[in-house]
Parts: C-alpha cells; sequence; structure tokens
C-alpha cells in the first residue's frame, strides 16, 4: 500500500479534557499491544477508536477504565490518574465490555438491581429497562435473552451509576438494525446531557452516524485523529471508482489512466482508482476491458469514505 | 456492608435456581446416608445388655428368665458393674443393668424395709438415643411391673440411669460424620468451578469495572458456601437423627465451629486449584482428580486403626482425615485418631496455607 504520512493531531479540545493520554505504552511478552499513543477527548464528545482486531483498542480502553497497567507514559481520566486513583474514578465511569458478561440465572432486573448496589448513586434499574427496551424481559433469567438483548443489558449495566463517562466497547455487535439504530439515539441523548462517550466499533457507518471525532489505531499506534470530514477531505479530493479486479491489467496501466492519482485493491477482490476525471478513467477502463475482451463487473462510483482512509491507513478492511 | 449481602444474596439465588448443584450439595449426601445406613443398620433390633447380679437372691436369679427381659433383650452375665461398663465400652454389650443388694428381701416384704426405694441402675449411650431409648423404656416397664404389684405402698424400686460413653460405635454413627466431611470438602472444592466460569466470562473482569473491592466480592462467594454448607449440616443431622436415632452429642456451637472450619479449608483448596486451571473445563478436570484421593485415602470412611501402616501414614497428610475425626468426635464420641485440638489445628494449616498459595497466584483475567 502506498501513504505512510505522519499522523496528524487534530481538534484537541480545550484544557478541561475528560480523557488525555501521554505516550502510552503496554507490551504483553513479545508483543507491543500499545506503542505509544496520545489523544485527548473533551467534554461532552463521542469519540470513536476505530481499529482491525489487535489493533489495541481494547487495551487501551481497558488501560483507561483502570483494569490494566500501562507499562509506561501517562493517562488521567476525568482529571484522575488512572494507575493511583482508579477505585475513585470506577465510581465515576460507565464500563461495557466487548464480551457481555452477567450472572446466568438472575433476572435482567436482579443483575440491574446488584449492579445498582455497587455505586454510592443509580439510576432506578426500571428507567433503564424501559431506556434499553428490555420491558418484556424484565423477568427473564439473563441465559435466556438472546445476543441483541445481552448486548442491551450489558449497556444498561454501563450507565447504571449514571456516569460522567461511557466506555461502549463494540456495544451494536450482535443488535439488529432497529436496535442498532435505538442505541445510536441512546448515544446521541448521552451527549445532548452533556455527557463524555469513548466507543470502539467495527462498524463504519456507526463511526460517521455517532462519532464527533475519531482515531485510527492499528499496530498499537495511532495512525490519524480528527472528525470524519477532517480525516476524508485531508487525504481525498478524489473520487472512488471501483469494480471486480480484472487480473489482466496491471497497476502501472490503472495509473496512468487520465485523472488516477491512486490505485489499491481491497482484499483482492476488487480494485479502486481514485481519479479526478470519474468519465476519464471509467472510458479507459472500458476500453482497456474490451481490448481483454471482458467487461468489468461491479461497477460503480463513490465519494470517498470512512471506508477508503481506513483501506488506505491500514492497507486492509477492517473486519479482517 | 449492603454491598457484600447483595452479592451473597445475588450468589443464593443463582445457587437456588441451579437444580444441578443443588441435587450435588443436597440430595446427594443424604442419598449416600440412607444407602449405606440401610446396609450397615440391618437386623440388630435385638441388643444385648450386661448383666450384673449385685444381689445374688433367688428373686434376682429369676429376672434373668423374666419375660419382660429375656424376650426383647440378650442377657450377658458380668460379675462386677465396672467389669461390664468396661465391656460396654468396648462395644461388647448396648447397655448395662445393675441389680441392687437387697432386691430379694425387697420383693419379698414388699416395700416394708425402710420405705425408700431401691435404686435398680442402667447404663447407657447417650449418643445413640434409638438403642438407649429403647432398652430404658423396656427396663423401665419391668420396675413400673414390680411397683404396681407392691400396689397401695410406697414403690419398691426406683429407676436409675446413668450414661456410659461407649468409644464403639456403630458403622452407621461412624458414618455419619464421614458423610458430612465429604460433603463439606465437595462444597468447598467445587467452589472453583463457578470463579473459574466467573472468570472465563468476564463476569469477574466486569466487577473489577465497578467500585466493589475484591476482597468483598470474594468474601460473598465464601458466605454463600458456607452458609450452604451449614444447611447441608442441619439437613445430615436431622436425617440422621430421625431416621438412625443419632444426635449430636457434644457441644452444638463446637460442631458448628468445626463444620465453618473445615468448610473454609476446602473452599480455600477450591481457591487454590482456580489460582491454577485456565479454564471451568480444567477446573473440573482438576476438581475430580483431587476429590478421589482426598477421600479415599484419607480413612473417613473406615476406622483408621484397621487400616495398614501404608494407608494410616498415607491418610495423616489429608486434611479430610481430620475433619472427618473432629466432626465424629464432638458429633457421637469414638476412638479419636488425634485430640479435637490437634485436628482442629491442622485444619486451621491447611486454611492458612492454602489462602496465602490463592491469594500469590489467583488471577481475575
Amino acid at each position: 500500500m502506498t501513504l505512510a504520512e505522519p499522523a496528524i493531531p487534530s481538534g484537541i479540545p480545550d484544557a478541561d479534557a475528560v480523557i488525555r493520554v501521554r505516550d502510552l505504552q503496554k507490551r504483553y511478552g513479545d508483543v507491543q499491544a500499545v506503542a505509544g499513543i496520545d489523544f485527548e477527548v473533551g467534554r461532552g464528545e463521542v469519540f470513536g477508536l476505530l481499529g482491525p482486531n489487535g489493533a489495541g483498542k481494547s487495551t487501551t480502553i481497558e488501560i483507561l477504565e483502570g483494569l490494566r497497567t500501562q507499562d509506561a507514559g501517562e493517562a488521567t481520566v476525568l482529571g484522575l490518574d488512572v494507575r493511583h486513583q482508579a477505585s475513585t474514578l470506577k465510581e465515576r465511569i460507565g464500563v461495557q465490555l466487548q464480551t457481555a458478561a452477567l450472572y446466568p440465572r438472575l433476572t435482567v432486573r436482579e443483575v440491574l438491581e446488584l449492579f445498582a448496589s455497587f455505586y454510592a448513586s443509580s439510576v432506578p434499574p426500571d428507567q433503564l429497562i424501559e431506556a434499553l427496551d428490555l420491558g418484556e424481559r424484565r423477568n427473564a433469567q439473563t441465559r435466556q435473552l438472546s445476543g441483541g438483548q445481552r448486548q442491551r443489558l450489558s449497556v444498561a449495566l454501563a450507565l447504571v451509576n449514571d456516569p460522567e463517562l461511557v466506555f461502549l466497547d463494540e456495544p451494536t455487535t450482535g443488535m439488529d438494525p432497529a436496535a442498532r439504530r435505538s442505541l445510536w439515539e441512546l448515544v446521541r441523548g448521552l451527549r445532548a446531557k452533556g455527557r463524555t462517550v469513548l466507543l470502539t466499533t467495527h462498524y463504519m457507518e456507526e463511526a460517521e452516524e455517532l462519532c464527533d471525532r475519531l482515531a485510527i489505531m492499528d499496530h498499537g499506534k495511532i495512525l490519524e485523529i480528527g472528525t470524519v470530514d477532517q480525516l476524508v477531505g485531508r487525504r481525498f479530493t478524489e473520487r472512488t471508482v471501483r469494480y471486480e479486479r480484472l487480473p489482466g491489467i496491471d497497476d502501472a496501466t490503472l495509473a496512468a489512466f487520465p485523472g488516477v492519482t491512486r490505485v489499491a485493491h481491497e482484499d483482492d477482490e476488487a480494485t479502486l482508482l481514485y481519479t479526478h476525471d470519474v468519465a476519464g478513467t471509467i472510458g479507459a477502463l472500458l476500453g482497456a476491458a474490451e481490448a481483454l475482451g471482458v467487461e468489468p463487473r461491479g461497477l460503480g462510483i463513490r465519494s470517498p469514505s470512512l471506508e477508503d482512509v481506513f483501506l488506505a491507513l491500514t492497507g486492509h478492511a477492517i473486519r479482517d | 456492608m449492603h454491598t457484600l449481602l447483595r452479592l451473597t444474596s445475588a450468589n443464593l439465588k443463582s445457587f437456588t435456581r441451579d437444580r444441578a448443584a443443588m441435587f450435588w450439595t443436597l440430595a446427594f449426601p443424604l442419598v449416600f446416608i440412607l444407602l449405606f445406613g440401610a446396609i450397615f443398620s440391618g437386623g440388630t433390633s435385638r441388643f444385648t445388655v450386661a448383666w450384673v447380679d449385685g444381689d445374688g437372691s433367688p428373686s434376682s436369679t429369676a429376672l434373668l428368665s423374666n419375660p419382660a427381659l429375656a424376650n426383647v433383650l440378650t442377657l450377658k452375665t458380668y460379675q462386677t458393674a465396672d467389669d461390664a461398663i468396661a465391656a460396654m465400652k468396648q462395644g461388647d454389650v448396648r447397655a448395662v443393668l445393675v441389680i441392687p443388694k437387697g432386691f430379694g428381701s425387697a420383693i419379698a416384704s414388699a416395700g416394708a424395709v425402710g420405705g425408700a426405694a431401691l435404686p435398680l441402675t442402667v447404663y447407657t449411650d447417650p449418643s445413640n438415643q434409638q438403642v438407649s431409648g429403647t432398652i430404658t423404656g423396656i427396663v423401665a416397664s419391668l420396675v413400673g411391673g414390680f411397683n404396681q404389684a407392691a400396689s397401695g405402698r410406697p414403690p419398691i424400686l426406683a429407676l436409675q440411669t446413668q450414661t456410659v460413653q461407649s468409644e464403639a460405635i456403630t458403622a452407621v454413627a461412624y458414618l455419619v460424620p464421614s458423610i458430612l466431611a465429604m460433603a463439606l470438602m465437595q462444597l468447598g472444592l467445587f467452589s472453583a468451578i463457578p470463579i473459574v466460569e466467573q472468570r472465563e466470562s468476564l463476569i469477574l473482569k466486569r466487577i473489577a469495572a465497578t467500585p466493589i473491592k475484591r476482597r468483598t466480592f470474594i468474601a460473598a462467594n465464601v458466605i454463600t458456601r458456607l452458609l450452604v454448607g451449614l444447611i447441608q449440616a442441619v439437613v445430615i443431622l436431622a436425617v440422621a437423627q430421625v431416621v438412625f436415632g443419632i444426635t449430636l452429642l457434644g457441644n452444638p456451637f463446637v460442631f458448628a465451629g468445626i463444620v465453618v472450619l473445615g468448610a473454609l479449608a476446602f473452599i480455600a483448596l477450591g481457591y487454590v486449584v482456580a489460582s491454577f486451571a485456565p479454564t471451568e473445563d480444567s477446573a473440573s478436570q482438576m476438581v475430580s482428580i483431587l476429590q478421589f484421593p482426598l477421600m479415599f485415602l484419607s480413612g473417613i470412611f473406615f476406622a483408621l486403626e484397621s487400616l495398614p501402616q501404608v494407608l494410616r501414614t498415607v491418610a495423616a497428610f489429608m486434611p479430610l482425615t481430620y475433619l472427618g475425626d473432629a466432626l465424629r468426635q464432638v458429633m457421637v464420641g469414638g476412638t479419636p485418631f488425634v485430640p479435637l485440638g490437634v485436628g482442629v489445628g491442622i485444619l486451621a494449616a491447611w486454611l492458612v496455607g492454602c489462602f496465602l498459595i490463592s491469594a500469590r497466584f489467583f488471577r481475575w483475567q
């Protein structure tokens, strides 16, 4: 892949950052899970961490939640040092873990009541049951819930102490589209109340819909930070021509098409041509294909999206 | 405190809703007791009683063939009360009946002598109420018969009961504390499995992300197990009493203390397993592998003095040996393997050792 521009810090908020991370590092044996990252999240922001599996997102989040201790670097959350003031911190944050883990033989309501008892102040369980649309399942044991319902309960548990800052680790995984949209509404509602949300996600659409700013991570490093528009606009002024890969045309030929600035491949299945001249590029492509006696399939044109930024930065699509 | 109660109640709810767990902890030991009790207690409806004739008169000799005694008891003659009591302690006889001097003349004069009733003494073992009750009842009806025959005048005889702690105990009496010890061991060892399951399914991680203290969470789990252990003890004692007439002989608080200590020692051993088992499956396997030698090399099911020297030595290293021994001493008596204080000390040492190991190696994620 092309492009290895240095990460450009962007839109760093004012001094009362809710999360402030400086040169954070964490190693497991031979694996440098987090390799010196810096970022800040401002009050009331919805901030996204995007990256493939193993990028270091979960390790970063778990250090900020006080579940792991960094090897080096500073991390303050709500003005508290995560290493030394974790127990004070835990009172004020909400945590949703990637794997929803619950007491299998307690009911939805009982689990919420139990977790509410862990905090000095808490939201009435029934209010959360309504907010997460679990009313019909309030007396069901958690082992009887569907994957999406379990996910909703684990989000409800993250909100049980009415936290100032909520960590959501892939919150919509396993949810159907309707539940996903209603969770998005919930996150927007949190932002409207001035709460801060740090989320990780595999869904580009979710990041584009929800995140005020986001950071793209890979191999323990932050590759780029900014708003969706900044990330896209900084990298692409072109539009993208996409088609199913034709092995007979090599990259050098493609790069010489009118207007093409860059050629990329998505998982060896599709070719992406970034171009300033869509009509000229498609004309040249059809001509080259005809010379080979084939026709490009799945031909389409789109404006660059977060997906393109991600692909350009990490060299692969996010679900790899 | 509020959190501790909430967590404990959540654990108890989870436990009572888990039918398999309920069966293994409550029903299984009972099935065991009833089954083995039925095997060991069959065909002993006629008891052997020592007969000491302190009078030697024709009237007292005639009692030997009195149908009220001879038809229901097997009488075995001893020369002195001391000999008879020694025989009872060794388990040769179930009770001792002493006919007082002056019995013959008292019958002959029908209460005219002095007026005070003559004491007829029965020695019984209070640890087996079924046996002692039956024998006392038989002798009481005999005494009542003589007194009625002398109706209108002062009673001739007075039944006097004495207790003798028999050192030889019945197979069932031996077995009941053993089964309680076994149940407590399983309760403790099996505490490894839910905690490893909670670690595997990230419940522990989720709990670690809340402000509650880890020790509160562990304390709630241990308290839950202890409560279940005490319930097991009560159920097993109740069945032993109702079905086999075996009562708790010693101080119930001492007994409860030993139950708690034993349960804690094995819960700590369960946490040692949980410290080293990476998955729920491996925890189950480790528990299964551990529990059989712990159980069958401990001698809780056989009197230790009947074992070969090698096995006795092995048994001396098994914590269950001391739990079974301590429970047995307080519950039914019998020959102690070690004095109660020593047994309690060894269990406490196991508890502290296992606690330190698991405090060092237990992982939350």
